[in-house]
């Protein structure tokens, strides 16, 4: 594989740096002080994996409840364009250590554009949560009036506080007015109601004729505490889907946030190898961008799974 | 590792894998996904034990995880120092999943419970 025997003491590669022996010695640097990077960013998202970890085994059926709201349709989409992004991002390194300028060109751009797909479609997700009051912050939702107050919410309704609402809020002005079958909401609060708790209530209830639930959900969803005798409290589920979507909200943000930075990357990156920076004897920052891509692209192979997918069985039959 | 002949004397430059086995890794990627996907929609839990959805599902990431790992990010190709890396990282968050919930796992129960 590699050719360490260093033939010529006076040739020095075109693209050595003069503190380092070889290109070999070189690209390792390079390398590990981008790995040294990637393994901090991997204890990052770690932490939020350990939040996940932690809820998730107090309160399963509540997780399994919120997630089934989540679009996994549109998580296995973006999966997919995710990985085709990695499988461009990976050509476009194998182009770099070619020099060949147009095909690194052309993969960057396809890479940035799948990027942009993933994060539309996540734009596209948030709205939703947004519209049906799953934003677990309260007034970060869209405002429904009831019947009741229609006039005194007026002001406050009209003014958007995220981009994403921004988009959803210009969105909605084009709709016709909501049906009723909306609840109303008019302080724009997280609200686990109507037929999505009535899902809730449905797995929870079965998972406590299986005697599946612990000591600790029962205490979580019940009134008394006993999932035998108890009555299922709607504010009490309501809390722990919340952490759900907490949980989601933090880490699809955190991850559409480095989607955003690896754009970032990828612009610098295209305006580079346009130059015809990139050759067989210097490609490290095509490289160690790949790194980060694919990283990126590693989080949400996780992500996936873990957020959408985890109560998809409880809605598919075989009870 | 046909390449090598136009660049004479970049002693460190190798090519890792032609186009097809960069497809390769890409199709056992998109396949992985779409097994995740169906296994999600069976309720494996009841036909075999509670969890095994779960697990399954964590299985097929961390086989993908290793795909893109080692092929994509070279790894397969680089010296052991940042093989060694990569795995100190994982190694580490696993010891922070494991002491974590070797609390939050045992509180509430056994003597010392409230």
């Amino acid at each position: 594989m590699a050719h360490t025997d260093t033939h010529d003491d006076h040739y020095h590669p075109p693209g050595l740096q003069h503190q380092f022996e070889d290109m070999k010695q070189q690209e390792e640097s390079v390398s590990i002080g981008m790995w040294a990077f990637l393994v901090q960013e991997i204890m990052f998202f770690g932490g939020l994996f350990t939040v996940y970890l932690v809820f998730r085994s107090r309160y399963p059926m509540a997780f399994a409840a919120g997630s089934n709201h989540l679009d996994a349709f549109l998580g296995g989409l973006n999966t997919l364009v995710l990985i085709v992004s990695s499988l461009t991002m990976a050509l476009t390194v194998y182009y770099a250590q070619k020099g060949n300028r147009n095909m690194q060109v052309i993969l960057i751009i396809a890479t940035m554009l799948f990027g942009c797909v993933f994060l539309g479609v996540k734009a596209v997700e948030y709205t939703d949560k947004f519209n049906h009051g799953l934003v677990p912050v309260n007034g970060l939702n869209r405002k429904i009036k009831g019947e009741e107050h229609n006039e005194s919410n007026q002001t406050s309704a009209e003014r958007p506080s995220t981009q994403t609402e921004l988009a959803s809020q210009e969105k909605n002005s084009l709709e016709s007015p909501k049906p009723a079958e909306h609840h109303a909401n008019p302080r724009g609060e997280f609200q686990w109601t109507g037929e999505n708790f009535e899902a809730s209530r449905e797995i929870i209830l079965e998972a406590c004729n299986k005697n599946y639930l612990t000591k600790y959900e029962q205490i979580g969803y019940f009134s008394n505490g006993d999932c035998k005798t108890g009555v299922i409290d709607q504010h009490k589920v309501q809390d722990k889907v919340r952490i759900f979507y907490w949980i989601y909200f933090v880490m699809t943000g955190l991850h559409a946030l480095h989607m955003i930075v690896g754009l970032g990357l990828m612009t610098w990156l295209l305006i580079m190898a346009w130059r015809k920076t990139y050759s067989a004897e210097y490609y490290s920052p095509v490289e160690i961008s790949g790194l980060y891509w694919h990283f990126v692209d590693i989080v949400w192979i996780f992500l996936f799974p873990l957020l959408y997918l985890l109560g998809r069985h409880f809605l598919a039959g075989g009870h | 590792m046909a390449e090598h002949h136009d660049t004479e004397h970049t002693e460190a430059h190798k090519e890792h894998m032609g186009i097809p086995g960069y497809l390769a890794v890409f199709g056992v990627l998109v396949v992985g996904t779409i097994v995740t996907y169906l296994v999600a929609l069976t309720d494996l839990d009841s036909k075999l034990f509670p969890g095994a959805n779960t697990l399954v599902a964590l299985l097929i990431a961390f086989t993908k995880m290793s795909f893109v790992i080692w092929y994509f990010m070279h790894v397969k190709w680089q010296s052991k120092m940042i093989w060694l890396s990569a795995v100190a990282g994982f190694f580490w968050m696993a010891i922070m999943f494991a002491y974590v919930m070797q609390d939050y796992l045992t509180r509430s129960t056994g003597a010392f419970g409230h």
